[in-house]
């Protein structure tokens, strides 16, 4: 869906000011249709310039960037895009209504579909009792909400959301977890930008890690089936009932994440390190009496799954995960 | 572009303070006309100078005639106050990058919001204008007025959103360049140029076309008939301008 090869973005000073910064170096990346990417980084990784970018707002220095196989400014003039910028706003002077049913119609929504489309998006986001009012007098919650109900006008397979759940409440976090989720069920390409790395957890099947411009790291997270945990434990001495005890445990592959690296038990009573999965703490704990019971030694548990947090700090420390 | 006029009128109405700034502006000169009619006007319904000196001296008179004169640059003061930032403003803001991820052209959104906007400086001027005049003379100059404003409209209007595409600070420079053509103009119709005539032609042509608008005051001021091969020479400076902002919107990075 979206392909960036070697971009590099350069902004050129003001005249007799400083140098040219470089914003973006060297990405590539490819982006499957109907993906949810999180795009995580520190201040000035270049995040929002790399949006800027795929949607058209910005050129390429070098580089080529292609969207649904169009130049991006041309993919978005066709198909629009749903996006909601880092601090948004609109006129001050303008009604919540007013705005969402003006951008309504530059969507292409006529008469009762963009009364009916801006009615839907004031009620998903709880807008109504602030509808009438104007913008420069909503909270900054408020505001978010507005942002992110004009994103649900658009109908485009594109969805470009710059730190989405700024300033939202934990119950507008929820409701827009809800949204992604339908985004993600639409079969509908959707990039996230978030400092928020626990919510990038939740929301995304895979995180780029940008700093100084250039990818750092791109980082899968991984989706366990609803209620399922994994676990790492480590044996010094495995016994053959390991296969009955945790099916389908393995030992993890050099390819860290990918699922593809995995070894399945084979029987062997060496020391050895092994994923299993269980339903939780007390399926867990059950698990390990009876392999304990079937005399196995253990030496440790603990779970399989790092936090994305804390991969995105080694990455950016430079140390092993 | 229904949708693009709806827009448009929306940012209309958050220009109402400009709007409201400009009638009251505009007040001042009614109250003034009326004032001065009221005090000395003669049998044909004319202000007498005369009779003005004689109850207030130079400092009425002086007033008069700077109000007048002030009069005819409304056009120009009403074109850059309501269109000042037309496409700058979006994007200072970050509402360009919101309208721009749909599907409506922004030729179609800034073209309409053009219109909306000039079209209500055309309004309020030529409301301003006759009635100062009828006030003032006891009679308005006819088409005339309504040809002056267009060509103010269409020439700043052009300017401002060209400058308006390209960078900030677009009316202040729009402005600035207005100044310079009028002094531009007055040193060369006084032969004080000692340029180059390549080089003082080639200066003259880049700013805004005030040989011509002069010529369209003059015919207004007078009660002559409309030089129209000015006015051509005026909107044609205007409408270029126009078509180039259209090239640099396409363009330009937001």
């Amino acid at each position: 869906m979206i392909a960036l090869e070697q971009v590099n973005k350069t902004y050129a000073p003001a005249p007799g000011r400083g140098r040219p910064v470089v914003a973006l170096d060297d990405v590539s990346l490819q982006v499957p249709e109907g993906a949810t990417w999180a795009v995580v980084g520190p201040n000035g990784a270049g995040k929002s310039t790399l949006f800027a970018l795929i949607l058209g707002f910005v050129h390429p220095t070098a580089g080529k960037i292609t969207v649904a196989g169009l130049a991006p400014r041309s993919f978005v003039r066709r198909h629009g895009a749903a996006f909601l910028p880092e601090r948004f706003s609109l006129p001050g002077s303008w009604t919540a209504t007013a705005a969402l049913h003006a951008l309504a119609r530059l969507e292409g929504h006529r008469g009762a579909e963009a009364k009916t489309r801006v009615a839907d998006a004031i009620a998903r986001f709880g807008l109504e009792p602030h509808a009438a009012k104007p913008i420069a007098s909503l909270s900054r919650g408020l505001l978010q909400r507005v942002g992110l109900a004009q994103t649900l006008l658009s109908d485009s397979p594109l969805v470009v959301l710059d730190e989405p759940t700024e300033g939202l409440d934990p119950l507008w976090r929820i409701q827009f977890r809800e949204l992604v989720a339908e985004l993600r069920r639409a079969g509908r390409t959707t990039l996230i930008a978030s400092h928020d790395l626990a919510e990038v957890e939740r929301l995304a099947d895979q995180a780029v890690l940008l700093e100084g411009g250039r990818v750092r790291e791109l980082i899968p997270i991984r989706r366990e089936p609803a209620g399922r945990r994994r676990y790492r434990i480590r044996l010094t001495r495995p016994v053959p009932a390991l296969a009955e005890i945790f099916p389908g445990a393995v030992e993890p592959g050099t390819t860290g994440e990918d699922a593809a690296g995995d070894v399945a038990y084979s029987g062997d009573t060496a020391p050895a390190t092994y994923l299993v999965e269980v339903d939780d703490d007390a399926d867990l704990s059950a698990r390990l009496a009876a392999l304990l019971a079937a005399g196995a030694t253990l030496s440790e548990v603990a779970p399989a799954d790092e936090p994305l947090e804390l991969r995105v700090r080694h990455a950016l420390s430079g140390e092993e995960g | 572009m229904r949708a693009a006029l709806e827009l448009a009128l929306l940012e209309l109405r958050a220009r109402r303070g400009r709007l409201l700034a400009l009638a009251a502006f505009a007040t001042v000169f009614l109250a003034a006309g009326a004032a001065a009619r009221l005090l000395v006007a003669d049998g044909d319904g004319h202000v007498d100078a005369d009779q003005l000196f004689i109850i207030g001296g130079y400092p009425l008179v002086s007033a008069l005639l700077l109000l007048g004169w002030l009069l005819g640059r409304f056009p120009l003061i009403a074109t850059l106050v309501l269109l000042a930032g037309i496409v700058s403003g979006d994007r200072g803001a970050g509402y360009a990058r919101i309208y721009a991820v749909r599907p409506t052209s922004p030729l179609a959104v800034y073209g309409v919001r053009f219109l909306v906007l000039a079209a209500t400086a055309f309004v309020l001027c030529a409301v301003l204008l006759p009635t100062f005049d009828l006030l003032l003379l006891g009679t308005w100059a006819g088409p005339a007025t309504l040809v002056l404003i267009l060509a103010n409209i269409l020439a700043f209007g052009g300017l401002v959103t060209f400058l308006s595409a390209c960078t900030r600070a677009d009316a202040w420079i729009a402005l600035f360049l207005a100044i310079s053509a009028l002094v531009w103009n007055a040193l060369r119709a006084a032969g004080k140029l000692t340029i180059p005539i390549g080089v003082r032609d080639f200066i003259s042509f880049l700013l805004p076309p005030q040989a011509a608008l002069l010529r369209l005051e003059g015919a207004f001021g007078t009660l002559q008939p409309i030089p129209w091969d000015a006015f051509w020479l005026v909107a044609g400076y205007g409408l270029v301008l126009l078509a180039a902002a259209a090239i640099v919107l396409r363009h330009r990075e937001l």
